[in-house]
């Protein structure tokens, strides 16, 4: 299963995938020009829930579906969201650094079909490469007549405007992210209204992921069923997997899911460096519960499988540990991420996170006590009762749960690790 | 399925009909169902932050987790409110804000009365799990002069945030950082200076923001609370007054949603530090010289029995009356119609409305009308500087969706939020009133939102300068908007119930007026033979007291000499009188210029009834007493009278209450029992059932004369003047502006002047403030300070350059 | 106490202008303008904050309420480098803690303290986006992938000693840089001027759609 749609180009033409010129001369633009010649608006929207795409921000809803719930109101806008901070995710900064003009081509598409004529782009502050490379690919499309007043003569109206972060995760949250584009706090809206009927500026709003919408010109040129024809039935298409960890070929691949872990580690990522056990992975960023061989690593690598274990393939960051790894540290490490990255605004995320990092640092420090284990069980489960997945919530917004994950991880699958940490720590206290 | 408007929801297994679309919390509440809280407030946007609230939800997934503050309900909801998982949710959530919040409740102002501190001990939480170091900030910080702020008790609830963004409209108070970092400050040197900054105070859930004057006075178990009136201005925002040891030591708004719905204005809410002002008059005192000496009471009223009744019945004026009760303002009514026999008596001080419009418009509207307005035309005073509350209200209805047009010779607070705000130059009103009935070209945007009814319109007198003519002429016009109701806009506290009772040269009590036949011989039946000739309203009064026409005057809480439009004239006539006494709780210009001067009660230190703006009467009860020998105006009034050898009736404020529902037609049935038993907290707007309002007043088209001059002036009111009661409250003097002249930048070019350069404006030496919001060859002065109170209040105004040194 | 944007460069006036009309509301702009402002004065300092409502309509508090919350904008003591070291969970895995450790002790500061008068501030990050090349540092958030304590030493040597006026992310890659999470493509000539992330619109220089801006101090 070597099918590829978003990597073709930048993986044949490794200097210049990023320029107008090598999009034009490998088919660039012309999925826009059939869509603003050969079809109507309905049609497209039809295409994209025909090609069973699954949103590739985390959630996995259907990107059809979602813009079929876009509400009559005008003005409407498109968003997409390259905030890209999950730890572990590193595939939508090289779609947007290497191949810009696929992505925009995705959001000018997609904007005719959802009659948006100002869409935004939110790109993380950490990534001012991406946000050069494709303020050029806008640029160039303005003075090739592909945005502005009348997109190449067909009479469609389209601004795009990029828009910098500037370092906050959960503004990747999309209520959060359209906060943060009006000038706010980052903070999490609550929900209902959703963005499709009260998003930007109180106006109708699609907030996509840029890979997601990176797939909107080959669904336009092939069709979608050529599309969801494409792997399992549930999770079709291709699928960017960022690597890294402990593994001897880190990087992003675009696969077909369908294939078990065990190929996905050892086949395609090269396996563990240095001949060294695999301890425990992470099949979807840092928000993800963690994979652990003996259970895990012949099951299959799809949306829906993943969740029937417990976890998310989440936005594709796989994150390897080795036999070596102190899995309290890395759970720490973690904690500290969310900790550091909640927005504040509810008490059990708030408070709740830094309270999880504050003792396994403790722990950690050599200070750790017996009743602790049952004392993270419990402070989870009071910002996710019942510490089951998908995740309740006790908050407004997924990060405050995501941040359990590592908790109900390590003591799932290492507990006598914890364990003994703690008893070390009683030696040396007692 | 429960009848219309309402829905119904099962709580833990009882079925109920609440109302539709109101929020779950709410609606549990209401029957019964306490779900604890700390973000959710019943007047502010919900935001679901702290998740206290949390409650089982049955949905088709099974029952979920779901913040009540935040879901409306929904006909045939299940809610579970005592399930084992919610519990373990709130004590969960319980737990987390106790982990960094200090354990100082012995010290703390909120201790007693604080949800946290109540909740912590009703879940028991018991030893705390938390063993690590809490979060530290440096101790209390100042936001503003009123307010203090304690960061590490702040439960980041975002209820003071907003208050201070969404209700007042001033957000200068807000969050900081992120995360557990999270806490609230203002900017670097701009603090929270707010009208309204106390009302964060008083919703803040913890002891986080405290007023500083309020700290470390009391512990709450030790305060009484009674439920009163701010007798501040016309709008009367329902109080509790909390005292302790026959003193107050804090006012909170109350709910009452007909009027202020909980909130008020800093000045509502510390004016009360005036009260205990060491500079309260506490005795009788006589005119000893230059001076003043004390004397008793019986002295007093004797001498004061022996010099009225040494004149003609109608060479006796009384001006005042407009800042206490009811039963005071009728007491003088009586006293001056009958015991004296003068009809020379005035509430307003030539600086408010005709009387038959404030008291008697047709077509009155109230103040929730507001929220259901589609359009508000505001032509009167800046409501923020003059009336906050109902600046408030305006700002809530706008939020809501209400087009607002605000038409005024000078900025407003309400502008930034207008639909259309309009402004004319000071005297040049009609001029764009007629536009505006005719539709002229360039206002077609203006009369199309005011075509667009139901249209609430306040109605009043710009400024002190301004053609009171004006009021009536835009109350026409605005009656013949769609499905209008008028407001008139009278700022003065209990003007509205002094008119009604008949403090008027051209009204008797219950609006009545003095040219209705009927009426007068109504009265006379229970009163006896009424004077004559007609009234004199105070203007006339001053004349006639510097012709002699008038001999002596009462004053009750009246400072002419500051309040009337033209100082010079009211001296002279205070210092032509032959005989001046003033009942006053202050000295003030015209107490010093009197012979005898009795002390007076304030409202918080009287029992009575009081009329607000709309007509609402409300119960204003007494919460301390009277400071020193001080007495209500109608208690000193019943014992001159006698003294006078005359029986007024007046003893006691009660006796009064029965007879304004006997004798006053607009008053009809409205006693302290119906307000108490009937009414209950909101008060009832007047007529209630059964009573008759005799006189009607329809505005009508008048012309009023545009004023012309090379400078035409703006007597700008503001909140924090040199007023009394502001110049003697230690928490709010010090905060009125010093000031200016403003003026449009080529004005200010054509007098070769630059801002700060000292100008004469009709004799006063003012510094100049470029504006480029004045409108040109008009300038703008702030009303009633201490700089500014020389300043005849004639529309047109002589402004030069100061030459050479002043 | 009036804030006075005049005091902006002309080059940032314009840029300012050019973002508040990209936006169908003012408020919007908020961000970019704090970026412009941190351009302009080297961090966002009370004045900043101040000519940044008044060009967006808002109050400075609620000015200080956005900036407060997001790391990038920061409140002063950065020096004319901000070296950014990954340690989140995948550079963590990679041995970031000694690239942290290294670069600290090798200019004798500690992560994370201000560090005014030093050309070079370092700080401790969570994930940049760099998983695959972990370890991962930023200067002036100009990326380099694969780096090693020794590495990580060499590029502060090379900081100090040619203080360069621009932080170009390839030529920083090439000198101490290792495995890459992917294939770059084309060198990129844009590169920051400030420790702000170098964007057009903002101001950077080498290239790029808006170039120019006074570099160095
Ligand atoms: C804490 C949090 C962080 C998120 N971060 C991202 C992100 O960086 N990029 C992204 O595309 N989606 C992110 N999401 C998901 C978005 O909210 C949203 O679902 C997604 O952008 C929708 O796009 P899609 O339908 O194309 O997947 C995040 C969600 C949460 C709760
Ligand atoms: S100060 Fe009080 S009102 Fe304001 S957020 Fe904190 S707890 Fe809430
Ligand atoms: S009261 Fe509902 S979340 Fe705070």
């Amino acid at each position: 299963m070597t099918t590829k749609i978003l990597t073709t180009r930048m993986d044949a033409h490794p200097t210049d995938s990023h320029t107008l010129s090598r999009y034009l001369a490998t088919g660039g633009y012309e999925a826009l020009t059939k869509a603003l010649t050969e079809m109507s608006r309905d049609d497209i929207i039809e295409e994209v829930k025909a090609s069973n795409l699954r949103g590739r921000g985390g959630a996995g809803f259907p990107t059809g579906v979602k813009w079929g719930f876009l509400a009559p109101d005008e003005p409407r806008y498109l968003v997409v969201n390259c905030d890209e901070s999950e730890p572990g995710t590193f595939n939508d900064r090289q779609l947007t650094e290497r191949d810009p003009h696929q992505l925009l081509e995705g959001i000018i598409i997609s904007s005719f079909a959802l009659d948006v004529h100002h869409a935004f782009v939110y790109i993380r502050g950490e990534y001012p490469k991406a946000a050069r490379r494709l303020q050029s690919a806008v640029d160039e499309a303005y003075e090739a007549g592909y945005l502005g007043d009348d997109v190449r003569g067909s009479g469609f109206a389209l601004d795009v405007t990029l828009h910098l972060g500037a370092g906050a995760y959960i503004c990747g949250e999309e209520t959060a992210l359209l906060n943060s584009l009006e000038g706010r706090r980052g903070e999490p809206r609550l929900k209902p209204p959703f963005p499709a009927v009260e998003g930007l500026y109180s106006k109708p709003t699609i907030v996509n992921n840029v890979e997601s919408i990176s797939n909107i010109p080959w669904i336009t040129s092939n069709g979608g069923a050529a599309y969801a024809a494409i792997g399992p039935e549930r999770s079709a298409g291709t699928k960017m997997l960022s690597m890294s960890g402990h593994i001897n070929a880190p990087g992003n691949y675009e696969i077909v899911m369908g294939m078990t872990w065990r190929e996905l580690i050892f086949d395609i990522g090269g396996g563990i460096p240095d001949g060294r056990a695999l301890k425990a992975w992470i099949p979807g960023g840092a928000s993800a519960p963690w994979f652990v061989p003996d259970e895990h690593l012949d099951t299959i690598v799809s949306i829906d499988d993943v969740a029937a274990n417990g976890s998310m393939i989440g936005a594709g960051a796989v994150i390897v540990m080795d036999e070596t790894t102190n899995v309290v540290a890395a759970a720490h490490r973690i904690l500290r991420f969310f900790a550091h990255e909640s927005c504040g605004q509810c008490t059990p995320c708030r408070e709740g996170t830094s309270w999880l990092e504050a003792v396994l640092k403790r722990i950690l420090d050599g200070n750790g006590r017996p009743e602790d284990i049952d004392l993270l069980l419990d402070i989870a489960d009071n910002i996710s009762p019942g510490l089951v997945w998908p995740p309740l919530m006790t908050t407004i917004c997924p990060l405050g749960p995501s941040a359990v994950s590592p908790i109900t991880s390590i003591t799932r699958w290492f507990r006598p690790e914890l364990e003994a940490m703690i008893a070390r720590s009683e030696v040396r206290v007692g | 399925m429960a009848e219309h408007g309402t829905v119904s929801i099962i709580i833990n297994g009882v079925e109920h009909d609440v109302p539709e679309g109101e929020r779950l919390i709410t609606a549990a509440e209401r029957v019964g169902e306490y779900i604890p809280r700390f973000c959710h407030h019943d007047k502010l946007a919900p935001v679901g932050k702290c998740r206290m609230c949390l409650v089982e939800v049955e949905g088709p997934r099974g029952s979920a987790l779901t913040t009540s503050c935040t879901v409306p309900v929904t006909d045939g909801m299940v809610v579970h409110t005592e399930t084992d998982v919610v519990k373990k949710a709130q004590e969960g959530i319980l737990e987390f804000l106790l982990l960094n919040h200090p354990l100082d409740c012995s010290v703390c102002d909120k201790g007693g009365e604080c949800p946290l501190q109540d909740q912590a001990l009703a879940f028991g939480a018991g030893e705390s799990r938390f063993i690590e170091e809490k979060r530290t900030f440096t101790k209390p910080i100042p936001v503003s002069e009123l307010v203090l702020l304690d960061r590490e008790r702040c439960v980041v609830c975002d209820r003071c945030v907003r208050v201070a963004d969404d209700i007042a409209g001033d957000p200068l108070l807000e969050f900081i950082d992120r995360g557990s970092y999270v806490q609230i400050n203002t900017f670097p040197n701009e603090p929270f200076s707010s009208y309204f900054s106390g009302n964060t105070v008083q919703v803040c859930p913890v002891g986080a923001l405290t007023s500083v004057d309020y700290r470390f006075k009391a512990r709450p178990w030790d305060l009484e609370s009674v439920r009163s009136v701010s007798l501040v201005d016309s709008v009367q925002s329902s109080v509790d007054v909390h005292t302790s040891r026959g003193k107050i030591l804090r006012v909170y708004g109350a709910e009452n949603d007909a009027v202020n719905e909980g909130w008020l204005s800093d000045k509502d809410r510390f004016i009360f530090s005036a009260f205990r002002s060491p500079d309260r008059i506490t005795t009788p005192l006589v005119r000893d010289g230059d001076g003043f000496k004390e004397t008793s009471w019986s002295e007093a009223v004797e001498l004061v029995a022996m010099r009225l009744g040494g004149h003609v019945g109608t060479e006796v004026g009384a001006i005042g009356g407009a800042n206490g009760t009811n039963e005071e303002a009728f007491a003088l009514a009586k006293f001056m119609r009958t015991v004296v026999g003068s009809p020379h008596i005035d509430a307003q001080l030539g600086d408010g409305l005709d009387p038959h419009l404030a008291s008697s418009i047709t077509a009155r509207g109230t103040i929730s009308d507001l929220d259901a307005a589609s359009t508000i035309l505001v032509w009167g005073p800046d409501l923020k500087e003059t009336l906050p509350v109902l600046y408030l209200r305006v700002r809530k209805a706008v939020r809501n969706g209400a087009a607002l047009v605000v038409v005024s010779p000078y900025s407003t607070g309400l502008d930034s939020i207008a639909t259309h705000s309009l402004r004319y130059r000071a005297g040049s009103g009609p001029e764009i009133l007629r536009k505006l009935a005719h539709g002229d070209a360039g206002y077609e945007a203006v009369t199309e939102t005011l075509a667009n009814g139901p249209v609430v319109a306040l109605v009043g007198r710009s400024s002190i300068t301004e053609n009171p003519m004006l009021a009536e002429a835009v109350a026409a016009f605005a009656r013949s908007l769609p499905h209008a109701k008028l407001l008139p806009l009278l700022t003065r506290a209990n003007v509205f119930g002094a008119l009604d009772m008949g403090l008027a040269p051209t009204l008797l009590p219950g609006r009545v007026s003095t040219g209705d036949a009927a009426g007068v011989s109504l009265l006379e039946d229970s009163w006896g033979p009424l004077p004559e000739s007609a009234g004199k309203d105070t203007m006339a009064m001053l004349e006639a007291l510097i012709d002699r026409d008038l001999v002596a005057v009462i004053l009750a809480g009246a400072d002419p000499i500051r309040d009337c439009p033209d100082p010079a004239v009211a001296e002279s006539a205070l210092d032509a009188a032959e005989f001046v006494v003033a009942f006053d709780a202050f000295m003030t210009d015209s107490t010093r210029k009197a012979h005898v001067v009795l002390p007076a009660a304030l409202w918080g230190e009287v029992d009575g009834t009081v009329t607000n703006l709309e007509g609402r009467v409300q119960r204003l009860r007494r919460s301390v007493q009277p400071r020193g020998m001080s007495i209500s105006v109608s208690a000193a009034l019943d014992d001159i009278a006698r003294a006078m050898g005359a029986e007024l009736g007046a003893a006691d404020w009660q006796l009064i209450n029965k007879e304004i529902a006997a004798v006053a037609p607009a008053y009809a049935g409205m006693t302290a029992d119906y307000l108490t038993f009937e009414a209950g907290e909101e008060g009832a707007v007047v007529p209630i059932p059964g009573a008759t309002q005799p006189l009607g007043h329809i505005p009508v088209e008048v012309n009023v004369p545009v004023v012309t001059g090379r400078f035409t002036l703006h007597l700008a009111p503001a909140l924090y003047d040199a007023g009394v009661l502001v110049r003697n409250s230690h928490m709010l003097e010090g905060f009125a502006d010093p000031g200016v002249v403003r003026m449009h930048p080529r004005d200010a070019a054509s007098l070769a002047v630059a801002d700060g350069d000292l100008i004469d404006a009709e004799g006063v030496g003012l510094p100049v403030k470029i504006d480029p919001e004045v409108p040109e060859r008009s300038v703008v002065i702030t009303r009633n300070l201490d700089t500014t109170r020389g300043i005849a209040a004639s529309a047109d105004i002589r402004v030069e350059t100061v030459r050479g040194e002043p | 106490m009036t804030a006075v944007i005049s005091n902006w460069s002309h080059d940032n006036q314009e840029r300012a202008k050019r973002i508040i009309a990209s936006y169908p509301e003012k408020r919007s702009a908020l961000m970019p303008l704090l970026y412009i402002a941190s351009l302009e004065h080297a961090y966002v300092s009370d004045d900043a904050m101040r000519e940044v409502a008044e060009l967006t309509g808002i109050t400075p508090v609620q000015v200080q309420s956005v900036a407060s919350f997001y790391t990038m904008f920061k409140r002063g003591g950065v020096g004319d480098y901000l070296v950014s070291v990954c340690t989140s969970i995948s550079c963590y895995l990679g041995g970031a803690d000694d690239v942290l450790a290294a670069v600290e002790s090798s200019i004798g500061d500690v992560a994370g303290e201000a560090a005014a008068e030093r050309p070079i501030t370092v700080e401790h990050v969570e994930c940049i986006g760099a998983c695959g090349g972990a370890p991962a540092v930023q200067v002036n958030y100009e990326l380099i992938e694969g780096v090693t304590p020794e590495k990580a030493v060499a590029l502060i040597k090379w900081l100090t000693a040619t203080r360069p006026e621009v932080i170009l992310t390839d030529e920083m890659q090439q000198l101490f840089g290792g495995r890459r999470s992917f294939e770059w493509g084309s060198t990129d000539s844009e590169g920051a001027v400030r420790p702000i992330p170098a964007f057009g619109p903002y101001g950077s220089v080498g290239g790029g759609s808006v170039g120019g801006g006074s570099a160095g101090r």
